[in-house]
């Protein structure tokens, strides 16, 4: 062979291998180097969760001042500082502004592909604030007491807590895109239960729309993510419905699609006679493991059991998702639960000082807690 | 191509390839240190070793350069393959290919600065982790060093001093 010739093979193999490293290379960076400041910081965060015995120390605080006390080395000293009196109700609000903070804390640091999501995550809490002061105004019930302080709308909540008439709501609600939803409840096309259904439905297409849109271990992620919350919502309503013997027709309208579960088994699950079959069916899914978990508490009537058993399924799924992929959004969600659990905690704790309840029932209740 | 280029490209691959990757090893983990830190300054020492660990292989590139440069004759002034013939193409290519392999096995910085940068999260949740994290990252220097090892039997046998 000429010189020639060899050396234009080798030429051509350098560029062919060079192009391929760099392609390579540059996906890995792409891929990863986002990650590496925010989820170092947030496992750097993760290693300041409250564990079981510090829960129970804040259990034995006899007053909410030595509750609050208590707080002081903890990351919501800067939130109970800003309170002037302590009652569950100025607490509760001082956690709920941790946990929004925390939510833009992750919109802030995390890579913009995935950014946004966290931003929507917070919008469920725009959600649950809605229906809670729709319900709320319609039971004749202060709204105020039904509210967290939580969500991309504060303002906005607040102003329909105060509102005196559901149409107020609505000229509130104008812009948004629950004032649809409410102009129909409140032309009585749907009722009640179909309005906040309609509302998680729509919360939880978005979720899964922008899910869809990411690419790689990102969608699997965060599509795992929506798919549990659906699951759970689903399998918590066809199983109230169960235990209270309704027909399939009642319960249809009220499941919210995308979840993981397939619209055959869906389809089973809200046509079986009673709990105890819709357990069975559930054997075969992801859920039989929780299912048999709580199935005696739940033949019992107690669904809080099996949403207590399905969140914490939840929290597993997401934490093996970070050990598969420790650079990855599933980091942030882990900690996104692991911190509203902590929250969940903290304010049923302060809510049980507030009721003189023993420090033994209260570690027992918050034991409990998912 | 020149004996020349190929001399030099391997010399140039060698240290660049290897530096640039270990440039994006020690940001990525840097990244990651920074992070750590600013939740806790107690962090700072750990997260210090693990972002140093991307490092090495812009040493082992360094080393070839130099070994390339010396045994081609750059390093004292001359060059002893300038003429075309078949057997100073080949010595270049050689030599080429010693910088290649340790310059490509220096890529390993990068995967390297993402191991560590994992490593620096675990270490910030759990300081009883940083050996382990160390170990994690430090596997990753095995691909590296197998290339400096590879480079230097390749210079030695296929070119000689």
């Amino acid at each position: 062979m000429e010189v020639n010739t060899i050396t234009r093979i080798l030429d051509t193999t350098l560029v062919v291998v060079f192009t391929w490293i760099a392609y390579k290379t540059g996906s890995m960076i792409y891929k990863y180097t986002p990650y590496s400041y925010p989820n170092a910081r947030i496992r750097a965060m993760e290693a300041r969760l409250f564990t079981g015995q510090r829960f129970d120390e804040l259990a034995e605080s006899k007053t909410l001042n030595n509750f609050v006390m208590n707080l002081e080395d903890s990351d919501y000293k800067p939130y109970l500082d800003k309170l002037s009196i302590y009652t569950a109700e100025t607490i509760e609000g001082a956690f709920d502004e941790a946990l929004a903070d925390t939510y833009s804390l992750m919109f802030k640091i995390l890579p913009k592909r995935v950014s946004l999501f966290f931003r929507l995550l917070l919008e469920e809490w725009d959600v649950r604030n809605v229906v809670a002061i729709v319900k709320a105004k319609l039971y004749g019930e202060v709204a105020r007491d039904y509210i967290a302080e939580l969500g991309t709308m504060v303002d906005k909540i607040k102003a329909m807590a105060e509102a005196k008439t559901m149409e107020e709501i609505l000229v509130i609600l104008e812009g948004t895109e629950y004032e649809e939803t409410y102009h129909k409840l409140l032309l009585k096309e749907i009722t009640l239960e179909e309005f906040e259904t309609e509302l998680y439905r729509m919360h939880y297409a978005k979720l899964l729309r922008y899910a869809r849109s990411r690419k790689d271990e990102e969608r699997k992620i965060l599509e795992e993510f929506v798919k549990l919350k659906i699951d759970r919502i689903n399998l918590m309503t066809i199983l109230r419905a169960k235990l209270h013997k309704l027909e399939a027709d009642k319960i249809r309208p009220f499941l919210i699609p995308g979840g993981s579960l397939n619209q055959r088994t869906l389809n089973i699950l809200i046509h079986v006679e009673d709990l105890s079959m819709a357990l069975a069916e559930l054997d075969s899914t992801r859920y039989g493991e929780i299912a048999r978990e709580v199935r005696e508490e739940l033949e019992k009537g107690n669904l809080d059991a099996f949403n207590r058993a399905l969140e914490r399924f939840t929290r597993r799924k997401i934490k093996e998702l970070t050990r598969f992929y420790p650079l990855s959004v599933a980091v942030p969600l882990n900690y996104i639960l692991a911190k509203e659990s902590e929250i969940r905690k903290l304010k049923a704790i302060a809510k049980l000082i507030e009721d003189r309840i023993k420090p033994e029932d209260i570690k027992a209740i918050v034991g409990e807690l998912p | 191509m020149d004996p020349i280029v190929y001399v030099a490209l391997g010399m140039v691959l060698a240290a660049g390839i290897a530096g640039v990757a270990s440039s994006f090893g020690v940001g990525i983990a840097g990244a990651a240190a920074a992070g750590a830190v600013a939740e806790d300054e107690k962090n700072f020492k750990n997260a210090l070793i693990l972002e140093g660990l991307p490092m090495t292989q812009s040493i082992y590139g360094l080393i070839t350069l130099f070994l390339i440069a010396m045994v081609s004759g750059i390093l004292a002034g001359g060059f002893r393959f300038a003429d075309a013939t078949q057997e100073n193409i080949i010595k270049s290519v050689i030599l080429l290919g010693a910088g290649l392999t340790v310059g490509l096995t220096g890529l390993s910085a990068i995967p390297q600065g993402i191991i560590a940068s994992a490593s620096i999260g675990a270490v910030a949740k759990n300081p009883k982790t940083f050996t382990q994290g160390v170990i994690f990252a430090a596997m990753a220097e095995t691909m590296a060093i197998f290339g400096l090892v590879g480079a230097l039997i390749l210079i030695v046998t296929g070119v000689g001093f």
